[in-house]
C-alpha cells in the first residue's frame, strides 16, 4: 500500500500535465513504516530517453543516486519511481516491466489530453515477468 | 575502508543498516564481503547464474564501474560505493491482457466498493461481477445506440469493451449520442466515447477500432469478443455483422430505431434465429429512410440502447430470459411494448439447415446500393448545378424556377427565398403549376430527393436541373447564415 501526501501529488499530477504530451519521469520521497509507504515529496527528474518521449522514459542512474541522497539528507527514504502514459491508460506495459526493478513502487499517472486522468501503483518482481497492482491511495 | 549505501527497500536484508563499512581492494571485493556478511542480499543482486541481475547499477563515488574497471576499480579508504537502480519505460506494448484486470479471479478493494450495488444482490454477486470483468463485448457504432450501451456497459464493469467507428462528433449528434458533449464536436467519436466511459469508470479496457466494418475485417474484428452488439444505421452493415455473428457463433443484441419507434432482440444464440431469418431480404434502397432522413426522437436511442445493455448484461451474467426468438417492439408515442415471436427459419440462406452464405459476401452490392460506377450513377451528375451557380442565376435574373422538394416542417426551419415549396410526395400533383418552357432547379437538404425530383420532371417532359448538395451545400458555400440541421 502507498499513499501520497497532497503536495507531492498535487507536484507529480502538475509535472505530467506540464511534460504531456512526452512521457516525464521522477522519484518518490517517504518513508516505509509497516510496511506502507508514506511518499513526501514528489523528486522531478528528467526523462533522459534518446528517442520520442512520447511514449518512453529512462532515468539517469547517476540522478536517481542524487535522488537518493537527497532522501538521505532529509531522513527519507527514496520508496518509488513514478512516470506518465500520455494519452493511454496507467497499466504496466511490456516495456516498463523489462526496465522494472523489484525494489520500488511504481507509479503510473494516465494523462488524456493534457489532464490528469488515473493512476495506478505497479510493484514488479525480481525476475522483470511480472507486476502487481498495488493499492494506491493520494 | 569503503562505505556501501543500501537502498531502503534492500535494508532488510541487510541488518536494517543503511550503509555498511566494508574492507577490500576492489569493487567487486568490497562487493563479496558484503554478500558474505549479508547473505540474503545476494538474491536481491545477483540472478541465479552469479550475474549482477540487469537492473543493478554500481557506482563508485559518482562513477558507473562499468566505465572505470567494473569489478577491478580500486577502491581507496574513504569511497563510496552505491547501488543504483537503472530504469526506464514507457508506455509503449501495451501487456496482452488488461493490466488493471490482471486477476479476473480477484476483486481489488476499490472494485468491491464501486460495484457494491452489485455484490449485495445474490443473482449478481461476486461471481457475476467477476463474470462481467472478464467479458469482452463489441459495439458497432458509437452513435445513438451506442451511447446509453457505452456508458452503462462501462459503468456495470464490462472487462473489456471494443468500439468500431470512424465518425466525427458533430452537433446534429448531440441531440441523442449522451457519450459526446459539445465540447468533443470535431473529435473522433472514438476518443470522445472512449474518454467519456473511463471518466466513469477507469478499470474497464476499451478497444478502438477506428474502421468502418466490411467483408474484409468483420471476421478479424468481431472474433475477440463474446459478445457483439449492433448499433448500427444502415441495412449492408446490419447483414454483414448479422452474418459474421452467425458464422463465428456470436450473439448479435440487435437494436434499431426509427422517429418514433423501435425494436430489439437478440440474434444468432444457440438454436435462435438470425437477422436474416426475420428480414431475408433488404428492402430496396431509399424505401426506409436513415435516422438523417427521417429523423428520430432524440431519447428513442436510449431506451432501446439501454434494452440491449440490459440483454447484454444477462447474457454475460446468464440470468433471466434472455430476449432470443422475441422481437419487441417499442412504440414511444403509445408507450407501448409489444412482442412477436421469431423462430429459426431452417431455410435461412446463414443459420439454416443447409446454409448457402458460408462467408461474408458484398453486402453493399447485397442491399442494392449502387457502386460508385459512371455508368449505374443514380443521378445523371453532368445535370447537376452547382448552388453557387444557382445564386449567380438568381442574381443575373436568369428566368427559372427553383423548387424546394423538402417538407414544410424543413422549410420552417430554413429555406432559400427564391424556392417555391412543393414537398417531394406532391409533385405528381402539383406539375400543372409549372411551365414545360421554363428551366426548373431542384434542391432538398442534401440533393437526394431532388434527384427523384428531377427524374419525375424529366419524365413529364420537364427541362430540370438538381442543385447539388442541397441546402446544406447552399449553407456552405452561398449563404452561411442558413442553418444547417
Amino acid at each position: 500500500m502507498i499513499r501520497i501526501e497532497a503536495d507531492a501529488w498535487r507536484e507529480m499530477v502538475a509535472h505530467a500535465q506540464a511534460i504531456y504530451p512526452n512521457e516525464c519521469c521522477g522519484a518518490m520521497l517517504g518513508a516505509i513504516e509497516d510496511g506502507e509507504k508514506t511518499v513526501r515529496i514528489a523528486w522531478p527528474l528528467e526523462n533522459a530517453y534518446n528517442g520520442a518521449r512520447g511514449s518512453r522514459y529512462e532515468l539517469r542512474p547517476e540522478d536517481l543516486l542524487r535522488a537518493d541522497r537527497e532522501a538521505r539528507g532529509r531522513n527519507l527514504d527514496l520508496v518509488g519511481i513514478y512516470h506518465s502514459h500520455p494519452d493511454c491508460d496507467a497499466y504496466f506495459s511490456e516495456t516498463d516491466l523489462k526496465n522494472s526493478c523489484p525494489w520500488y513502487s511504481f507509479v503510473v499517472l494516465s494523462i488524456r489530453g493534457g489532464a490528469f486522468h488515473h493512476a495506478n501503483s505497479w510493484l514488479p518482481d525480481a525476475e522483470q515477468t511480472k507486476a502487481e497492482r498495488e493499492e494506491l491511495t493520494y | 575502508m569503503a562505505k556501501v549505501l543500501i537502498p531502503t527497500p534492500l535494508r532488510q536484508y541487510a541488518g536494517k543498516h543503511d550503509s555498511v563499512e566494508l574492507t577490500g581492494s576492489t569493487v567487486g571485493e568490497v562487493l563479496t564481503a558484503l554478500t558474505a556478511r549479508h547473505p540474503d542480499l545476494r538474491q536481491q543482486l545477483y540472478n541465479s547464474e552469479g550475474k549482477l541481475r540487469s537492473f543493478v547499477n554500481v557506482y563508485l563515488n559518482d562513477e558507473d564501474i562499468r566505465y572505470l574497471e567494473k569489478d577491478a576499480t580500486p577502491v581507496k579508504d574513504g569511497d563510496t560505493v552505491s547501488i543504483v537502480p537503472s530504469i526506464a519505460g514507457g508506455s509503449v506494448a501495451a501487456p496482452p491482457e488488461p493490466a488493471v484486470a490482471l486477476s479476473s479471479q480477484a476483486l481489488t478493494k476499490d472494485e468491491i466498493l464501486r460495484y457494491s450495488r452489485h455484490l449485495i444482490m445474490p443473482e449478481v454477486g461476486t461471481e457475476g461481477q467477476l463474470k462481467l470483468k472478464a467479458a469482452k463485448v463489441l459495439l458497432v457504432g458509437t452513435g445513438g445506440l451506442g451511447a446509453p450501451l457505452g456508458l452503462y456497459l462501462a459503468a456495470a464493469g464490462v472487462g473489456r469493451i471494443g468500439l468500431v467507428d470512424f465518425d466525427v462528433v458533430d452537433f446534429t449528434n448531440l441531440q441523442r449520442q449522451v457519450i459526446h458533449g459539445t465540447s468533443d464536436v470535431g473529435r473522433k467519436k472514438l476518443d470522445s466515447a472512449s474518454d467519456r466511459m473511463h471518466e466513469i469508470n477507469p478499470f474497464v479496457r476499451i478497444d478502438k477500432h477506428e474502421v468502418a466494418l466490411s467483408s474484409e475485417n468483420a471476421l478479424d474484428i468481431l472474433r475477440d469478443y463474446d459478445i457483439v452488439v449492433d448499433g448500427t444505421d444502415n441495412f449492408p452493415t446490419r447483414y454483414l455483422v448479422n452474418d459474421a455473428c452467425v458464422l463465428l457463433g456470436k450473439p448479435n443484441v440487435y437494436g434499431s430505431i426509427f422517429r418514433f419507434e423501435g425494436q430489439a432482440t437478440v440474434f444468432a444464440y444457440e438454436g435462435g434465429p438470425c437477422y436474416r431469418c426475420l428480414y431475408p431480404e433488404p428492402p430496396p434502397p431509399g424505401l426506409v429512410p436513415s435516422c438523417a432522413e427521417g429523423g428520430v426522437l432524440g431519447i428513442l436511442p436510449g431506451t432501446i440502447g439501454l434494452i440491449q445493455a440490459t440483454e447484454t448484461v444477462k447474457l454475460i451474467l446468464g440470468i433471466g430470459e434472455p430476449l432470443v426468438g422475441r422481437l419487441l417492439l417499442y412504440d414511444a408515442l403509445a408507450m407501448r411494448f409489444r412482442e412477436l415471436k421469431l423462430r429459426r427459419n431452417p431455410e435461412c440462406p446463414v443459420c439454416g439447415d443447409h446454409p448457402t452464405v458460408t462467408k461474408l459476401i458484398d453486402y453493399q452490392q447485397f442491399c442494392g446500393i449502387p457502386q460508385p460506377h459512371p455508368e449505374v450513377s443514380m443521378t445523371d451528375d453532368a445535370g447537376d448545378i452547382d448552388p453557387t451557380d444557382v445564386k449567380a442565376k438568381i442574381d443575373r435574373g436568369d428566368n427559372f424556377v427553383l423548387i424546394d422538394v423538402r417538407e414544410p416542417h424543413e422549410y420552417q426551419i430554413c429555406s432559400i427565398p427564391a424556392a417555391k415549396l412543393i414537398p417531394l410526395g406532391q409533385l405528381p400533383q402539383h406539375l400543372d403549376e409549372l411551365d414545360r418552357d421554363i428551366e426548373i432547379v431542384a434542391h432538398c437538404k442534401s440533393g437526394m430527393r431532388s434527384a427523384k425530383a428531377v427524374g419525375l420532371l424529366k419524365e413529364a417532359g420537364f427541362r430540370a436541373r438538381n442543385m447539388k448538395g442541397g441546402i446544406l451545400a447552399w449553407s456552405d458555400k452561398v449563404d452561411p447564415s442558413v442553418p444547417k440541421y
